[in-house]
């Protein structure tokens, strides 16, 4: 948010820039404590791609973080996840987790309004016509 | 032909109802998004950035009923994604139809005039046709040349077989009020039932976070565009939401109001925002802390909506709550114009978006004469353009 808007309520603000999304993608976060694996997992949660989660038991999960559920401690929390391979929903207690890696392909990135209007024009000079975005093959 | 009487009959007596009964939050419109993957790839969108595994997944039409009859809403909006993709779409309309629920099926019309054929024309179904705007402003909206005429063409063939057709469109910042305004008129020409609007949203899962419409912004452009109204222009829509959206009113947000199902069960609290699932609505309704949202909660994701998802269901609230709202409701219903001069004049105003990259001041070529431009059928856009 820009200075001049900082003292201003909601009801007065001209544009919001929103969230920003910083490139996580191949990141595989430390979690020695119990303050980076929270923070680690939030990210995960707001990640638009897989991850892999690995149990303290060895074994590993690969899919999509859909929620999350804060408890007052690791036991009492918990991401819920749809693996890559099946429309089962798996909840993973924090206090199960070992290691996390954001193994997956960020869907969001690139995805922007720039993105596309940079593209367009690019395309328009070369003298493309029909100029248009595909939704992606599903592998 | 303007919304049956029996559906606004069904919704005031659902609503007055829910009063009798003493509840406080209560839903509206469900929110039944039986599939994430869609035959656009808006840039922006957030509603569609899942891996392939997830948007290979669809709702079965089982899983919508039941959603359906747990959340007990009178209306069901079906988004999606494109919803027309889903190879038991037709049935879970039929169910739908069959539990007398008022059917909002909200497509991009791309397949519409090929599916058309699976459906029958009835009071309890409606096709809302997602167009934002005027053929370039559209085309370049949704990023698919050629889009508006295939839109169009979806919503012509569906109003001639008899469908209860109206459009939705989603506005940012940028967008020229003169140019929506005839596109307004253009779209009663068509025939639809009605229009739908709501602003842009910066929700946190939207890649694009840059090109949304701030409070003070959004009311500026909405008082521009729907003061003044042409006499034809029908919009489907609570008349307060619109007055809202016009700065003449002020609501809290009503998240619950537009409750959403989706694969991964109950989104909370709202269309938008996703902070986590409910297994159950009964849960959703109870675990769901509300006062961390809506504008006036302080929360930052919050701070610019003026959704329809969030504040539609206020204005309907307030249109039932107090003699006061329903005698503004029938004002509004029956006195539609809204003349304004100042607004009149704010249409005269260049267009300044806050941000460099605009679909509708870019998307005029910006090598072609204004002459050129007018040869190509877009006269509105020159105004408009950096």
């Amino acid at each position: 948010m820009s200075e001049p808007q900082r003292h201003l309520t909601a009801d007065d603000l001209e544009v919001v820039e929103g969230t920003e999304h910083h490139r996580i993608e191949g990141w595989v976060p430390q979690l020695a404590s119990e303050a980076e694996l929270r923070d680690a997992l939030e990210k995960a949660f707001d990640y638009r791609g897989d991850v892999t989660i690995t149990r303290r038991d060895g074994s590993s999960v690969e899919g999509y973080i859909f929620d999350r559920r804060m408890g007052a401690t690791l036991a009492e929390s918990a991401v819920r996840v749809i693996p890559k391979d099946s429309r089962e929903k798996i909840t993973i207690l924090f206090s199960d987790i070992a290691a996390l890696a954001f193994s997956g392909r960020d869907m969001a990135a690139g995805k922007t309004w720039e993105a596309w209007v940079t593209k367009y024009w690019e395309k328009k000079a070369a003298g493309e016509k029909g100029i248009s975005l595909e939704p992606e093959k599903l592998e | 032909m303007g919304v049956p009487v029996s559906q606004m009959w069904t919704v005031a007596s659902y609503v007055l109802k829910q009063r009798l009964h003493g509840r406080k939050r209560y839903p509206l419109v469900l929110m039944l998004e039986p599939l994430f993957r869609c035959n656009l790839a808006c840039a922006g969108c957030g509603k569609i950035q899942y891996p392939a595994h997830v948007l290979k997944q669809q709702l079965t039409p089982e899983e919508c009923f039941r959603a359906v009859e747990e959340c007990g809403a009178p209306m069901v909006s079906i988004p999606g994604g494109e919803p027309l993709l889903h190879p038991q779409i037709a049935e879970i309309v039929e169910g739908l139809v069959a539990r007398k629920k008022y059917i909002y099926l909200c497509t991009n019309a791309l397949l519409l005039k090929q599916k058309l054929h699976l459906f029958q024309p009835s009071k309890y179904l409606t096709f809302s046709v997602h167009v934002d705007g005027q053929r370039e402003h559209h085309d370049f909206s949704v990023c698919l040349a050629g889009g508006y005429d295939q839109a169009i063409e979806g919503i012509r063939v569906a109003v001639e077989r008899g469908f209860r057709v109206t459009t939705n469109t989603t506005l940012f910042d940028g967008a020229d009020p003169n140019s929506v305004r005839a596109f307004f008129s253009e779209m009663m020409d068509l025939g639809v039932e009605g229009m739908m609007l709501s602003p842009g949203y910066s929700y946190d899962k939207a890649p694009d976070q840059s090109h949304f419409l701030g409070r003070a912004r959004t009311r500026r452009l909405f008082r521009a565009m729907l003061s003044n109204r042409k006499k034809d222009w029908v919009f489907n829509q609570s008349p307060l939401f619109l007055e809202f959206l016009m700065g003449k009113r002020d609501y809290p947000c009503t998240p619950w109001g537009m409750p959403t199902f989706n694969l991964f069960g109950w989104q909370k609290p709202c269309y938008l925002l996703q902070d986590g699932y409910a297994d159950t609505f009964e849960e959703l309704m109870q675990a769901t802390e509300w006062e961390k949202y809506g504008t006036e909660s302080g929360n930052p994701k919050c701070a610019n909506c003026m959704v329809h998802s969030g504040y539609e269901a206020s204005a309907v609230n307030d249109t039932f709550n107090s003699w006061r709202g329903f005698v503004a409701t029938v004002k509004a219903t029956f006195s539609t114009i809204y003349k304004d001069d100042e607004a009149a004049e704010m249409l005269k105003e260049p267009v300044h978006p806050v941000h460099a990259h605009n679909p509708l001041v870019q998307i005029g070529d910006p090598t072609l004469s204004p002459e050129a431009s007018e040869r190509m059928g877009h006269p509105r856009l020159e105004e408009t353009r950096a």
